[in-house]
């Protein structure tokens, strides 16, 4: 029949076409949810792991090229080299091995530059990345017991926008509170009774399980009460 | 925060009257898609048709000659060559005759060839108003499953105590999707239209021209009463 024929191949494009929009679109429908400010307990989960292989890619050449030190010839007979060097030809001429020989000498030292700072690089990048992620620690749970805080904290009437408290808080590793001491009053007593109560209620905190940080910014630590906001 | 929803469970969420919009306007999708991929092969092969014709045409070939093969396929007569076996069929039919005026001849041509201009139009037009009727209802009907389904998701918040945005959300969003299977339906469906239409309408005027061509043609022969010509013979005048 010719007019199976004219539609069959209509009828499987467009039905492809649909199945293939559909399936993009089940699959697909994702909102975005990345910039979405979010309500998570802190939960740091960032891993990594520097493997520090000896024989590391070298970068390019450090453009400082040595100083012009006199090549130190006393290393010169090591036999273990890495990467076959362009030998000295037999014996042509003392000038030429002469030269050669300084240059070898020249090569090794800038791989040997060059391998140094290749290590170095990857230390400074591992203690940056540690320290990055010591900060975030910090950040994240600090906002946190912030937020508990706050979610605790009932203005006395009388507090006024200029009144500020600062307290000193102590805390155990497991984030009970320790102790929570007045060091600067904002002058009015309520609201000061009012941010301790605030914190005793909020306790215990969530701290980092980490030791070090925790020893670092949440042994002691002090926070500001005003009332707009409540500040570190 | 809990997953996103999934589209899937949002159609499955929705009310029956909704999901039968859907399914409305998913089959319209489909059958508008059909019909335009039809619509763009059949127009594509006319358009070649016309022009091997006109180039079989103006190539000088004897008209009686291009007549005699052509009746030979009388089935599957394309647009242009049925045009063409009206008009000169009739002039064989009528010119045989003795002592018949020419100026009849010629009027009983064009009302043949008019004849056969009138049923080809219908043929390339042919799933254009559906395709029309899509583009200009769908989002409508996309639009009264959205209205339904709001109407539903606030009457709903009506027995709340507490309206919260996230009461709301997921049957507005579901609402929502009825109106863009709407818009996703009547987009292609009006471009469709709007293309075949115009190409349609080009086409035309190629076999109004043609039938005018092979008009003039046949009222010199007539008047001239010479035999028939060659098509681009000079005037036997």
């Amino acid at each position: 029949m010719s007019a199976l024929r004219e539609y069959a191949g209509p009828v499987l494009l467009a039905l492809l076409l649909h199945a293939a929009i559909a399936a993009a679109l089940v699959r697909g429908w994702q909102p975005d949810t990345d910039d979405m400010p979010r309500l998570v307990q802190p939960r740091i989960i960032e891993a990594s792991i520097l493997v520090m292989d000896k024989p590391a890619p070298r970068p390019p050449l450090p453009s400082a090229r040595p100083d012009p030190v006199p090549p130190p010839v006393e290393r010169e007979p090591e036999p273990v080299k890495p990467e076959p060097k362009p030998e000295p030809p037999p014996r042509p001429d003392p000038e030429i091995e002469r030269r050669a020989q300084e240059e070898a000498a020249r090569q090794k030292r800038l791989r040997e530059l060059a391998e140094q700072s290749t290590v170095q690089a990857f230390e400074s990048e591992a203690a940056d990345l540690a320290e990055a992620t010591a900060d975030a620690q910090t950040m994240t749970y600090m906002d946190a017991i912030n937020r508990a805080i706050r979610a605790q904290w009932s203005r006395p009437p009388s507090a006024r926008n200029d009144m500020k408290a600062r307290f000193q808080v102590d805390l155990v590793p497991s984030g009970e509170l320790l102790g929570v001491m007045l060091l600067d009053t904002s002058g009015n007593p309520a609201f000061d009774r009012s941010a301790e109560i605030a914190i005793r209620k909020a306790s215990p905190f969530e701290v980092p399980p980490d030791h070090d940080v925790f020893e670092a910014n949440f042994r002691r630590f002090t926070l500001l009460f005003s009332p707009q906001d409540l500040l570190r | 925060m809990t997953d996103p929803i999934s589209i899937l469970d949002l159609i499955k969420g929705a009310s029956p009257l909704v999901q039968a919009v859907m399914l409305l306007l998913a089959v319209a999708s489909v059958v508008s898609w059909v019909l335009i991929f039809q619509r763009w092969f059949a127009l594509n092969r006319v358009q070649r048709e016309i022009d091997d014709f006109e180039d079989e045409f103006w190539s000088g070939i004897d008209l009686n000659e291009l007549k005699a093969e052509l009746d030979g396929q009388e089935d599957n007569l394309t647009g242009i060559e049925s045009v063409f076996v009206a008009g000169f069929g009739e002039y064989g039919r009528l010119s045989g005759q003795a002592d018949t005026d020419p100026d009849a001849v010629m009027q009983n041509v064009q009302r043949a060839m008019r004849v056969a201009l009138t049923r080809e139009e219908e043929r390339l037009g042919r799933h254009l108003p559906f395709l029309a009727t899509v583009g200009s209802t769908s989002p409508y009907v996309g639009l009264f499953g959205t209205v339904w389904g709001i109407m539903n998701s606030f009457r709903s918040l009506a027995n709340m105590t507490q309206a919260t945005l996230a009461a709301v959300a997921p049957g507005i969003s579901e609402a929502l999707i009825a109106t863009a299977m709407g818009l996703f339906a009547a987009i292609p469906a009006v471009i469709g239209y709007n293309r075949f239409a115009s190409r349609v309408e080009g086409m035309m005027k190629r076999y109004e021209a043609f039938a005018d061509e092979l008009a003039s043609i046949l009222h010199r022969v007539a008047h001239a009463n010479a035999p028939l010509p060659h098509a681009n013979a000079p005037s036997p005048l």
